[in-house]
């Protein structure tokens, strides 16, 4: 940037703030982000500077600041960063961490009907049969961590884990519950997870989306963009589609027959023009847009080269077990930790498949989980190696689960002999586990009962882990808020409880 | 309210502090302080130690101490003033916080020693018209003379008039939602008729377009029923008839009465009918596993959240599980909406009944005969089930339904309503309860099948006619009505005392001796007693052309909305609206272009941006990015691309490759062929779960609840949109290619490319700036980048 430049970006910033520099020399800690975004409504309510953000005007105050801006959040944070992976479809707990060897002695048996009463299923009827573990599991590391050998990967870094076995949701169909996990409340039109920490934190990284998302397997999530969506935060706090074919992020490429030095070219007219309209009309709104379209044009340069993974060496390639310009969730492990590493601030996966009914093979426990097993158990284990090798994995906090968990019966929705073997959902017991970003290592948190059908004792609902989530990114969960149809919002709806026993 | 008047206070108080105590105003001084320390722990939320200081007469009262919390007349001898100044810490409220400042405590006493009188907030009161204030020839319309007072008062002066060519472009955006031509500005530049260009735009079919886009985010309206698997639903039609109903200008009192009640009419028109879609917007389940009562439960809540927002600019949202934090509305007055919104036949199936089928002209004899056999198939069903002989086989199978065999051959996704219902004695089943299980039964009864079947066939015979479906309202008959009961904490499954259909108590109550019914309620929101609808209706128009409402926060026009900017102004416009003009969109929108205060430049001074920097005293004319829809219709029509084919069911432009990728859901974005491909943006197809990128990127909501503002971004990903999304790409080609065409030099190429962007001429030092660019690109590109220039993007 020339010194031209430099002092145009200072007004631009100077004029689009003014009328907020209130409250923005205050900071954003506390109550001063309430501020930042009740700034307007302060002044025309008469509320006094200590309310708690109660204006609906305050919007205008936050779009006065560059909304992506980095800022600091209420107090300091354990993580800079999250990799959010989803195992779409929710994978079983059963077979992968949490172990219950009496369930296998009860396989086929009819499960007694103390067991089914005040139940919600989705698919079983009747009185199903019990279901034994579908593993052979073993103990790994020092902290004795169970993990089946379906992941034998992960089994080398049991000691970088910290599970919570005694994860409960409000809801059993896929969309509602996993609206429930990144909106706080399962019906649609609420911001997500990543939306919230780029509303509070800005991003770091001018040049990229400061919430990415990537996806991988048959389908995307199953309730759609909502999942990542801003719900009713301003959309510039959207989560950004990063894609593996096609453009990396829509409409990236320029146009057939234009050359970088013409859009070079025609971005330094229009900046131009704009510049004169400024001086004519003296909106500051201008400036924005002058300096929108500079970082547009810088985006295009900067996501190809975060998202070119052929760039990596061959060994790293090894490790995760990728393929560059496939669409897989290696690929997009390793696109994680390279958009980590340039500051992207949430980064979030969802891999499609895990919806283990067993009414077909490719939903089969014995079959399709398998594959999903395979398709991410390196991957996933790669990518804490490799941020604790750079150094990147104490302030990134990975976190790993489904939607809900599944059933200790058998789901067999024909009632006839069939080679697949599933499990129905199951909302009150499912294990997550979580990596770096200020969570203790070999740790194990919560515990279920002896099928593993309801939570003894750590029970953890959504609403805790996403309390939690913020607390480490530097948030009071109850602070974050944003005002609309009349009230303040925030992510944990008026639940939440940060687990403090998990922290490093 | 608002500064203007905070000044004129502080003044006061500053010159009678020598005199006694100013008279201290409720709404403006003490309400404030209630609403920010009390009343969260003692209000409509929280009643901590039985107090309430949300209603006068609850106050007066006082809590569990005893004492009456104000004492009117008497403030050392009110428990609220003994409390905020107690001097032990753990005693002294607010609780746990910082005290009251002394200046608060001050305002408390001297307000209760001067009786503590409750006052009504300004939005509950019936608006009256006042004279225009001052006189100046500026002046063109009574909205000036209310602006040029407050323009004074703040030292400022008025911007002066934009150029004709500036001014015929921000009209023909405002009216049409595309740009003027170049002809149409000159035009306006040699005539100065500029009532004339408001009448030809006004008549424009083009008026219907856009402003029904405006209105398809109220109505939440979409080509998706939501949820998971987010299927198509066909209710384009009703978005047609909202066009249909600003073309032809239906006065927004009938616009009201029958999007809300339009089936209640008597003898209602078809278009009446597909009007009432408006609340068959609301999202649909059609998940496994599901309770269809739970979501129909669920929609209902939407009707009145969105109709009391809509047409109230009320946050009737808090109220479904709790008092209103802070405006006088209690727990029972939603569930009085509720009740009103609570009989129609609508229950949340996938088949969306009831739905209007319209035949093409072709088959509607065939059609019509089939739908009377339809009717006839359904009541010999009926019959059957209430047949004495059936009863006993009926009770028998609701006997057995605790049984979990029996209970797996039921609808998955009402069984537990059935099992609901089932378990309560039969006496104590309200009539719609009684129909609903039998019809349950009638769906599984095996000797029933004949008939199913043969209802079947003639549902297929119908499909095969391809008629247009539109889900829309149908009363339920008197012989099945629902009991709606008040929810403990708004929950569905906590159902407590039964609530009759009744508006809030702190307004005008519902008309004595009509039913209290959709058809009266929508009546009562357009009567001359309802204070909100005429002011929060022409605040959304005032909204839409000046970027701000006189009350910004358009969805809340309660005690902690922002008071307006020209209280004086929003009264006059809603009395003229309502009075003077019947209702007329079209006449209101007329008055408020043909301002002067709507027609200065927006050119910012310092002095302005100072004073004024968001334009909130209009001290010059609009100045902002035009909408996700406007930049779409804009580009196709300054490339003459466009499409002006109105009406008809949504389509599919230009769509990157896999933006649609959902589960369980097989239907495909299907690139539309010829002239459909270039239609306006209000018929793309929307998808809630997958928004049209292009639109999404600039503010446009997802749809599945009403939204009554788009916040304004500028983001970096906009300007993406604009210079590469292939559909904006094709527009500038289609621009180079007219350039192309004029023949000429490349500076006369693209001094018309300029006049068909923006309809005039460009700067010397723009015009040079973009032959330079010519020659260091291409034509195209040259298009491209005015297509992308900060004016062509903005209204100004």
């Amino acid at each position: 940037m020339n010194v031209f430049e430099e002092a145009r970006m200072k007004l631009a910033q100077l004029h689009t703030r003014r009328h907020f520099l209130k409250s923005f020399t205050a900071g954003l800690g506390g109550a001063a982000l309430a501020s930042l975004v009740g700034g307007a409504a302060y002044a025309s309510s008469g509320l006094g500077a200590s309310s708690g953000a109660l204006g609906t005007a305050g919007v205008g105050g936050l779009l006065g600041l560059d909304p992506l801006s980095p800022r600091p959040p209420h107090f300091a944070p354990s993580a800079k960063h999250v990799i959010f992976l989803h195992m779409a479809g929710a994978p079983s707990q059963l077979e992968l961490f949490d172990y219950k060897p009496i369930l296998a002695k009860l396989d086929g048996q009819i499960t007694p009907p103390s067991l089914l009463e005040g139940r919600k299923f989705a698919f079983i009827q009747g009185a199903p049969k019990m279901l034994g573990p579908q593993a052979v599991f073993k103990q790994n590391g020092q902290s004795g961590a169970w993990i089946s050998n379906h992941l034998p990967h992960l089994q080398t870094v049991a000691d970088e884990l910290t599970f919570l076995k005694a994860m409960h949701t409000d809801e059993f169909n896929h969309a509602p519950s996993q609206l429930l996990m990144y909106t706080g409340n399962p019906r649609l039109g609420r911001p997500s997870l990543g939306s919230w920490a780029v509303y509070g934190l800005g991003s770091e990284n001018q040049n990229l989306p400061g919430f990415v998302v990537l996806l991988s397997g048959a389908a995307g999530p199953d309730a759609g963009a909502s999942v990542y969506g801003s719900g009713f935060l301003p959309t510039v706090f959207q989560g950004v589609q990063c894609r593996s074919q096609g453009d990396p992020v829509l409409f990236l490429s320029d146009p057939d027959g234009v050359s970088r030095d013409m859009r070079q070219a025609s971005i330094d007219a229009i900046s131009k023009i704009n510049q004169q309209q400024y001086e004519e009309t003296q909106d500051p709104e201008i400036l924005t847009r002058i300096a929108q379209y500079e970082l547009a044009f810088r985006m295009q340069m900067a996501v190809p080269e975060a998202m070119d993974i052929g760039a990596e060496p061959a060994y790293i390639h090894q490790e995760y077990g990728t393929a560059p310009g496939e669409i897989s969730f290696a690929n997009n492990c390793l696109l994680a930790r390279r958009l980590v590493e340039r500051g992207v601030r949430f980064v979030q996966l969802f891999h499609w498949g895990w919806d283990s009914h067993g009414a077909g093979e490719s939903e089969a426990l014995n079959f399709g989980f398998l594959d999903r097993c395979k398709e991410t158990d390196r991957a996933i284990t790669a990518l804490i190696v490799d941020l604790k090798r750079r150094g990147l994995l104490e302030d990134t906090l990975i976190v790993w689960g489904g939607e809900f968990g599944r059933t200790p019966m058998l789901e067999n929705r024909s009632g006839q002999d069939n080679p697949f073997v599933g499990r129905d959902h199951h909302s009150d017991a499912f294990t997550m586990w979580m990596a770096g970003g200020g969570v203790k290592r070999g740790f194990t948190y919560g515990e279920t009962d002896e099928i593993g059908y309801d939570p003894v004792s750590g029970r953890v609902h959504v609403h805790d882990l996403q309390a939690t989530i913020l607390n480490q990114l530097g948030f009071d969960h109850t602070k974050l808020t944003f005002p609309f149809q009349g009230r303040n919002f925030r992510l944990t709806d008026v639940g939440g409880r940060v687990i403090r026993e998990i922290l490093a | 309210m608002g500064m203007r008047h905070s000044i004129t206070i502080v003044l006061v108080v500053v010159l009678l502090a020598g005199c006694g105590p100013a008279k201290v105003d409720f709404n403006t001084e003490i309400r404030p302080i209630l609403n920010d320390r009390c009343v969260t722990c003692h209000g409509g939320v929280k009643t901590n130690a039985d107090l309430n200081l949300q209603f006068r007469e609850l106050a007066l009262l006082g809590g569990e101490s005893g004492n009456p919390a104000i004492v009117p007349g008497d403030a050392d001898g009110s428990e609220l003033i003994r409390r905020i100044t107690h001097a032990n810490v753990s005693d002294r409220m607010p609780k746990d916080e910082a005290p009251l400042t002394e200046l608060q405590i001050q305002k408390l006493r001297d307000w209760i020693d001067q009786g503590a009188e409750w006052g009504t907030h300004w939005a509950y009161v019936t608006p009256v018209k006042s004279s225009p204030p001052v006189e100046n020839p500026w002046i063109r319309s009574p909205i000036d003379s209310f602006v040029l007072e407050v323009l004074q008062e703040n030292g400022l002066e008025p911007a002066p008039e934009a150029n004709c060519n500036v001014l015929a472009r921000r009209l023909s955006l405002d009216l049409t939602g595309l740009p003027a031509t170049f002809d149409q500005a000159t035009k306006l530049c040699e005539t100065g008729n500029y009532e004339a260009l408001v009448d030809e735009l006004l008549a424009s079919p083009r008026f219907g377009e856009r402003w029904a886009a405006l209105w398809l985010d109220l109505a939440r309206y979409a080509d998706s029923k939501g949820y998971e698997a987010d299927r198509e639903r066909s209710i384009w039609r009703y978005r047609d008839w909202l066009m249909d109903a600003f073309n032809r200008d239906l006065p927004f009192d009938q616009f009201t009465i029958e999007q809300l009640a339009g089936d209640l009419l008597p003898n209602p028109t078809t278009e009446q009918l597909i009007a009432t879609a408006f609340n068959r917007n609301t999202m649909t389940n059609e998940e496994g596993g599901t309770d269809d009562e739970e979501h129909r439960f669920a929609s209902i809540v939407d009707r009145v959240n969105t109709t009391w927002e809509v047409f109230q600019g009320v946050t009737m949202r808090c109220v479904q599980c709790h008092g209103h934090p802070y405006d006088p509305f209690v727990q029972d007055d939603f569930y009085g909406s509720f009740a009103v919104f609570n009989n129609t036949a609508d229950w949340d199936q996938a088949h969306e009944e009831p739905v209007l089928r319209e035949f093409e002209a072709a088959h509607q004899a065939k059609g019509r005969e089939l739908l009377g056999k339809l009717d006839a198939i359904t009541a010999a069903i009926r019959d059957s089930i209430t047949s004495p002989t059936m009863s006993k086989v009926w009770e028998s199978w609701e006997s057995k339904l605790e049984d979990p065999l029996e209970v797996g051959k039921l609808l998955n996704t009402s069984k537990n309503e059935i099992r609901r219902i089932a378990a309560k004695p039969k006496a104590d089943r309200s009539s719609y309860e009684i129909a609903f299980i039998q019809n349950r039964f009638g769906d599984a009864e095996p000797t029933l099948v004949g008939l199913r079947e043969e209802r079947g066939k003639i549902m297929g015979e119908i499909g095969k006619l391809t008629p247009t479906i539109t889900p829309v309202m149908k009363e339920l008959p008197t012989s099945e009505r629902r009991v709606t009961r008040r929810r403990e904490r708004g929950s569905f499954l906590s159902p407590a005392e039964a609530v009759e259909p009744a508006v809030p108590k702190v307004l005008t109550p519902l008309p004595a001796g009509e039913p209290a019914n959709r058809l009266s309620f929508a009546k009562w929101l357009v009567s001359d007693e309802n204070p909100l609808t005429a002011r929060v209706t022409v605040n959304r128009f005032w909204e839409q052309l000046f970027g701000l409402g006189i009350v910004e926060s358009s969805d809340d026009f309660g005690t902690i909305g922002i008071a307006p900017t020209h209280p004086e102004l929003l009264d006059w416009l809603a009395v003229h609206f309502q009075r003077d003009l019947a209702w007329s969109q079209k006449g209101i929108l007329k008055e408020m272009v043909l301002s002067a205060t709507y027609r200065q430049a927006s050119v910012v001074t310092p002095l302005k941006l100072e004073k004024d920097s968001r334009n909130q005293l209009y001290s010059r004319g609009p100045r902002f990015r035009l909408s996700a829809e406007q930049l779409r219709d804009q580009a196709l029509a300054v490339s003459g691309l466009l499409s002006k084919k109105l009406h008809g069911p949504s389509v599919m432009p230009s769509q990157p490759a896999g933006v649609w990728k959902n589960p369980y859901n097989g239907q495909q974005w299907v690139l539309a062929e010829g002239e459909d491909r270039y239609r306006r943006a209000i018929y793309t197809y929307w998808r809630r779960t997958n928004p049209y990128p292009a639109m999404a990127m600039f503010d446009a909501p997802s749809r599945e609840f009403c939204i009554s503002r788009r916040i304004r971004t500028n983001t970096p990903l906009q300007a993406l949109v604009t210079l590469n999304d292939p559909a904006f790409w094709e527009a500038a080609e289609g621009l180079a290619a007219k350039m192309k065409a004029s023949g000429g030099s490349t500076g006369d190429q693209i001094k018309v490319g300029y006049r068909m962007a923006l309809a005039r001429d460009p700067s010397p030092e723009t015009l040079t700036t973009l032959i330079q660019l010519a020659k260091d690109s291409s034509l195209p590109v040259v298009a491209n980048t005015i297509l992308n220039l900060d004016e062509y993007l903005t209204k100004e």
